[in-house]
């Protein structure tokens, strides 16, 4: 018994280092360049929402043909003279606009991040994960799914903790968002902060409906994000954001019995790191 | 190494930090953003905005021919000049010959991931005209850069 | 996750006008000073929201590229400090060495590929990057209507332009082709229009 044993797990070291060599032989960016490109996206929300509203007033004016061509010639000579608003200056203006502006933007985040989430899954679907057999994955191993490999592939880290009470409500802990990472405003403003901050969690919000929808929860999932306190044992590096974020996530399946329980996601040795396949 | 202060100038000839220490024996003394330090920064400023001109015009105009170090009896000013227009400068005793690795570290290690990637702050801190041309005010305030700038020079005041 | 290196002021010095050093500069910048990630990861997150931004203008592609380029150039502004510290480059003397950097540093280390430079202008002041593979187009297939109208990855001209913009280079940054939409080769067109002076403080001459 004990022979077969060691047998099965060296057979499993084995395809676990030859996932881990077919991972780092994968075509690579810098994750830097990445990293922007998230951070970039509120900014990015929140000027597109600006346009869409200039346009609908301008339609209410009627544009001559002549202010049509202009405009038309400014945008392909876009890069001349160009004069953008600074990320930081669009920023504050999602902390300045009414409710129905915010929701709009947050609704576009959420949408971006429904899309990655939704593409992410395939692509590790079909990466050879030796931990991974998505046949007969109950939602729980969805979730687990999620809190590790997604979390890992996305922001470089394991969700830290995960509850459930086992009749579809999960809570996903994260004591160190990697998304808001060194994230302060030149003021000492904690409460601004995150309310400002809010909309980037609609990303991986969008991320974990499109991740779940990918696998076949595609009605009835909600999730909501909120800013929680980070318990000491937890805290990080000097970049680490003041406060841990926890997604709360509702999926409407049949209810099962069984109490509150916890599950611990966090990766403690190389037995929890792997699922009962 | 005794450290007396830091400074950093922006592209507009602003000083958008500084930070100085008074007493050797007391790390956290001194002096954080201080009003009072407007003239010395403008007098550090101008000192080595006309050491940099000089040695552009001895140097053929050779962009790359940048001021390093300054020492006069009492104190060295080290300088890091990015291709940005950001200038970091650190006043140490006349002894610290060579500091490029400590301003680099605060260039790389504590500026970049604090303030220019911290998409909540801004990098250009003039917010109008009339703020360049060393005519501005504003400075890094975020507390990642501000607790950064202590945990490493701290150690370096009076060693 | 730090961009700066105590020794990346020591190794630039070596980098004198060679530019095959500048290779291995770059080379050996990406492969043991650089925090990587997966490029389809970035290649799909990318898509998501080149998608999204086609769908919030209902298919207006002309404000879908101005938004890719002000995404960048917001993005190059910043970038460029990370670059500069990275690799402790100064300022370039001229634009045939300010392509040299583009292609084999930057592109090099951000993305892992080294465009082509070519087409030089007589004058020397513009010239084109050929992108031979591109991360943010990998396995992209515009849809019909948007293959006259999208510059697909037209973010990398924002960010050129917001990076030599920091470093005092005013330049035109536009794509001529993209494979995308049928061409032979995906080529960005970079066109100094002029080097910008330093500011001198108030009362100065």
């Amino acid at each position: 018994m004990a022979t077969t044993e060691t047998k099965d797990l060296s057979e499993h070291q084995r395809l676990q280092l030859q996932f881990q060599l077919f991972q780092e032989s994968l075509p690579k960016v810098n994750d830097v360049v990445y990293r922007m490109l998230l951070k970039e996206m509120l900014p990015l929300a929140i000027a597109v929402d600006k346009s869409l509203s200039d346009d609908e007033k301008e339609d209410e004016n009627d544009k001559t043909e002549q202010e049509h061509r202009a405009a038309e010639e400014k945008l392909a000579n876009l890069s001349i003279g160009y004069k953008g608003t600074p990320s930081h200056v669009l920023i504050k203006e999602y902390a300045d606009s009414d409710e129905e502006r915010r929701l709009r933007i947050r609704t576009k985040m959420m949408k971006m991040g429904y899309q990655i989430g939704n593409q992410v899954s395939e692509l590790l679907i079909f990466s050879n994960n030796p931990n991974l057999n998505f046949r007969d994955m109950d939602l729980l191993s969805v979730m687990k799914f999620i809190c590790r490999d997604v979390w890992k592939q996305l922001f470089g880290k394991q969700i830290d903790n995960l509850k459930t009470n086992h009749r579809g409500t999960f809570y996903l802990f994260d004591y160190d968002l990697k998304l808001l990472e060194g994230m302060a405003l030149n003021e000492d403003a904690l409460e601004k902060e995150l309310s400002v901050l809010e909309p980037y969690l609609d990303i991986p919000c969008g991320i974990l409906q499109g991740v779940l929808a990918s696998l076949g929860y595609e009605n009835n999932v909600s999730c909501q994000a909120t800013f929680v306190d980070v318990p000491e044992s937890k805290a990080g590096g000097f970049r680490s954001f003041p406060k841990g974020v926890s997604f709360n996530v509702l999926v409407n399946v049949n209810p099962t019995a069984g109490g509150e329980k916890t599950v611990d996601a966090g990766a403690k040795g190389a037995g929890a790191q792997s699922f009962p396949v | 190494m005794a450290i007396y202060s830091f400074w950093i100038f922006d592209r507009h000839c602003n000083c958008i930090f500084d930070r100085e220490w008074t007493l050797k024996a007391k790390q956290s003394s001194g002096v954080v953003n201080s009003k009072q330090n407007e003239d010395t920064a403008k007098l550090l400023f101008g000192m080595i905005f006309s050491l940099k001109s000089i040695c552009r015009k001895l140097g053929n105009e050779d962009v790359s021919n940048e001021i390093r170090t300054i020492a006069t009896g009492k104190y060295r000013v080290h300088v890091l000049t990015t291709a940005s227009g950001l200038w970091l400068v650190l006043l140490t005793d006349v002894q610290q010959k060579n500091v490029s690795e400590v301003l680099h570290h605060l260039y790389g290690e504590i500026y970049v991931p604090s303030v220019a990637e911290n998409w909540l702050s801004p990098i250009d801190f003039a917010e109008k005209e009339e703020e360049k041309m060393g005519q501005g005010f504003r400075k890094i305030q975020n507390r990642y850069f501000l607790r950064a700038v202590e945990q490493y020079l701290s150690p370096m005041v009076s060693r | 996750m730090s961009a700066g290196s105590a020794n990346a002021a020591a190794s630039s010095v070596n980098v004198s006008s060679s530019t095959k050093s500048l290779r291995v500069f770059g080379d050996e910048i990406w492969k043991n000073k650089t925090a990587k990630i997966n490029a389809e990861l970035f290649t799909l997150t990318y898509g998501s929201i080149v998608s999204q931004l086609s769908t919030d203008f209902q298919r207006n592609f002309t404000k879908v590229n101005e938004k890719l380029f002000a995404m960048g150039y917001n993005i190059g502004t910043r970038l460029i400090e990370d670059f500069l510290a990275r690799t402790a480059l100064p300022r370039c003397e001229n634009m045939v060495k300010t392509s040299e950097v583009i292609s084999k540093c930057a592109f090099k280390i951000f993305l892992n590929i080294t465009p082509q430079v070519t087409n030089w202008a007589n004058n020397k002041e513009a010239f084109s990057l050929l992108l031979d593979e591109n991360p943010l187009s990998d396995f992209v297939e515009l849809p019909m209507d948007a293959v006259k109208e999208l510059w697909y990855s037209n973010i990398l001209c924002g960010v050129l332009k917001g990076a030599l913009e920091m470093v005092q280079l005013d330049c035109d940054v536009f794509f001529v082709n993209d494979v995308l939409r049928g061409d032979q080769s995906t080529e960005i067109r970079i066109k100094l229009n002029r080097v910008l002076k330093d500011e001198i403080p108030a009362g100065e001459d």
